[in-house]
């Protein structure tokens, strides 16, 4: 089974595109935060700079562990749900559940070990970044100098692969539970209810996001770095627990749109609505990306807006350090909001790219280009309109509490332009990627599309 | 040459024809060395009929069915639909020529997984912004006898009935003409000969055109016409056919093929 999966790597290495692209994006991430721990171990460095080293690498690195291990298991999953048919063959030829998981665990892994191994260099230039602007920022004295080492290979490695292996175990087990004939009728429909623990745990996380934020508008009020990690992990609590609910959430959003989408002209909100509905989970994986990106993207931005306010209203003026911490900020915000957005683009891509058949038939039937590209961007706008929504509650947590910490008002007095403009980029980037996919997708004969098995 | 005038059970009005190839000719590949899938194919086929298309592997079956059907443009020479030229346009212009006079039903059942068979059946009638009349719908369906499965899923319908039900949507459009390709191929015996069935009723009682391509003689046999394909040309006809009569057939057409490309050859 090791040596089928093996083979399946070398023989299809473009359906493991995505997963490389994610494990390699995700590994680059987690080793340049981890390299900060690197440096701090590495040798003689005050302490003013190691505390600066610490804070950095824990709270940045919660926030890049967060979105690294969602990535990797969305890819995954998507992986292994797009491949259900062919296991579900195996199955039906006499694959044991083991020998199924065994050879999915072996392809995650070793996609993951690539992706990892591919991101040293980057990550070490990464690192070298973050350490360079600190030293800018005065937050590290000049004579410490980046190091790349053990930690950030260990951590980097370690939880790429576990994170890569947990996915393809859960993904797995999905597919090998079921008999043979459900197998090939779960492959057929892509239906599934969502599993107890899932929604348990999401449930979790949104209580923790909540009492984060509860505690930050309560009990840290006008307090300093606490008040900072505290406020920003309540959105990343709350993404996470909105992550996990989306299957869920989605279906409560497209029974809610369902009524103008049958308003719409033509056959297009007709389709959408039965095509969200009927394959929640494959869309709830492309709206998890859309939930993360808008969350940091928004959270991290108005947190640092709340921060200048309150500046401002002490009267004191920016001082160059404090510009240059901005900078910072905006520098690590901006590296996690490009990871997320490209995975954004990249669980699209993916996904779209899988239903070449799909739009064949739909063309054999009648469906002109045009009526194909409307249901696609529909489509796009229902995912985008969820994932904006839930990623802009997540952000609440964060923002309303911490101006209320720090302002002690629940409206922060800031404008409303930084926050358009991340919504604008979230619809941009999924339009794009899901419509501008379809239409490479359908420059294929429709007859050639409809009969080809993927 | 022509194709089949014979038309047991139609009406006399729709002795018009239903599909008309001129000259066509299909080839793939460089110009200076192309492969010619169809050669010079010339053929009329009645309003109302049910015609068999058979030929050996690479005979240009598909392709025949793909210039006929407007999925493919000829290279040269001209096809009709109804009396309509089918002219060369972007793929909406063809689309929507299609969408007006043809329906098919492939070998593998394409049907939409997310859709009920009900609202798959009502699915052309939709996109082609006509008015949607689910009792019709309904009642195709019953016709095909899914009465009871209207509202099932794909997957939860066995591989004959989901082929049942991708005859009642091409059939609930009322097209001019349906191609089916190898419709009984991925069948077993017992659901093949339903779904043919199905195909020579909705041709006698329905006045239904219908071009099939298969490979199976007992399948072809159902037809009102068989027209032999080999080496992208017409090389003959039969006219109610039986299952034996069409092997025999494809038996020699074989033998003949594989014959002259051993002269081609030289061997």
């Amino acid at each position: 089974m090791l040596l089928l999966s093996l083979r399946s790597l070398r023989r299809q290495p473009a359906r493991f595109a995505a997963s490389l692209l994610a494990t390699f994006l995700g590994a680059t991430i987690l080793m340049s935060f981890a390299s900060l721990l690197d440096t701090r171990v590495a040798g003689a460095v005050d302490p003013d700079s190691a505390k600066t080293l610490v804070l950095m690498a824990s709270v940045v690195g919660g926030w890049g562990l967060v979105i690294v291990l969602f990535a990797v298991l969305s890819t995954l999953s998507l992986l292994v749900s797009q491949r259900a048919a062919e296991m579900a063959l195996l199955k039906s030829i006499g694959a044991t559940p083991a020998q199924i998981g065994l050879m999915v665990v072996g392809e995650a892994l070793a996609v993951a070990a690539v992706g990892a191994l591919a991101a040293i260099l980057p990550a070490d230039l990464g690192g070298g970044l973050v350490v360079h602007l600190l030293h800018n920022t005065g937050q590290l004295a000049p004579d410490v100098t980046h190091r790349f080492g053990a930690i950030a290979i260990c951590l980097g490695f370690g939880i790429t692969l576990v994170a890569a292996g947990v996915a393809a175990v859960l993904a797995a087990r999905r597919t090998t539970r079921t008999n043979a004939r459900d197998a090939l009728l779960v492959a057929a429909t892509g239906q599934r209810p969502v599993p107890r623990a899932r929604i348990i745990s999401g449930v979790v996380f949104l209580v923790a996001g909540l009492s984060c934020g509860i505690t930050t508008a309560v009990a840290l009020r006008g307090g300093g770095v606490e008040t900072m990690a505290v406020g920003a992990q309540g959105a990343i609590f709350a993404a996470i627990g909105f992550a996990l609910l989306a299957p869920v959430l989605l279906r409560a959003v497209i029974a809610v749109l369902a009524g103008p989408l049958r308003v719409l002209p033509g056959v297009s909100g007709y389709l959408t609505e039965r095509n969200v509905r009927g394959q929640l989970q494959k869309m709830a994986g492309a709206v998890v990306p859309i939930i993360l990106f808008t969350g940091i993207s928004t959270g991290t931005l108005y947190m640092q807006e709340i921060e200048n306010s309150a500046k401002a209203m002490t009267g004191a003026v920016q001082t160059v350090a404090d510009r240059n911490t901005e900078t910072l900020n905006l520098v690590v915000v901006g590296m996690l909001a490009v990871f997320a957005g490209i995975m954004v683009i990249n669980t699209l891509v993916a996904a779209t790219t899988f239903r070449r058949r799909e739009f064949g038939q739909q063309r054999l039937i009648g469906a002109t280009p045009p009526q194909v590209l409307r249901m696609v961007g529909l489509e796009g706008a229902v995912l985008v309109f969820t994932g904006v929504l839930l990623g802009s509650l997540a952000a609440t947590v964060t923002v309303f509490p911490y101006s209320v910490a720090k302002l002690g008002t629940f409206a922060p007095d800031t404008s409303i332009a930084l926050y358009l403009a991340v919504v604008l980029a979230a619809v941009a980037l999924t339009l794009g990627s899901s419509v501008g996919t379809a239409r490479r997708v359908i420059r294929t004969p429709a007859v050639a599309a409809a009969t080809t098995r993927i | 040459m022509d194709g089949p005038r014979h038309a047991p059970n139609s009406h006399p009005t729709q002795q018009a024809e239903a599909v008309r190839l001129v000259s066509v000719r299909k080839t793939y590949g460089a110009a200076d060395n192309p492969v010619v899938a169809l050669n010079n194919v010339t053929v009329g086929l009645p309003a109302g009929t049910f015609t068999a298309v058979m030929g050996p592997s690479g005979s240009g079956k598909s392709t025949f069915l793909h210039c006929a059907a407007g999925l493919d443009q000829p290279t040269s020479g001209r096809v009709f639909i109804d009396g309509a030229e089918l002219t060369g346009g972007d793929e909406t212009a063809l689309t929507k020529f299609r969408r007006q006079r043809v329906g098919f039903v492939f070998q593998q059942f394409n049907l939409l997984p997310t859709l009920t068979a009900l609202q798959n059946v009502a699915l052309p009638l939709r996109l082609a912004g006509r008015r949607v009349d689910l009792r019709h719908c309904r009642a195709v369906l019953a016709s095909v006898g899914l009465a009871e499965r209207a509202d099932h899923l794909p997957a939860e319908l066995s591989g004959g009935q989901q082929q049942r039900v991708a005859i009642a949507r091409a059939i609930a459009a009322q097209p001019r003409v349906i191609f089916a390709d190898e419709p009984t191929g991925a069948l077993d015996t017992t659901a093949a000969r339903d779904v043919l069935g199905l195909l020579r009723q909705s041709v006698r009682q329905g006045g239904q055109t219908i071009v099939m391509v298969t490979h199976d003689p007992v399948a072809a046999s159902y037809a009102d016409a068989v027209l032999f394909l080999a080496d992208g040309q017409l090389v003959g006809s039969l006219t109610r056919p039986t299952a034996d009569a069409v092997a025999q057939r494809m038996a020699r057409l074989s033998d003949e093929v594989a014959r002259r490309h051993q002269v081609a050859v030289g061997v």
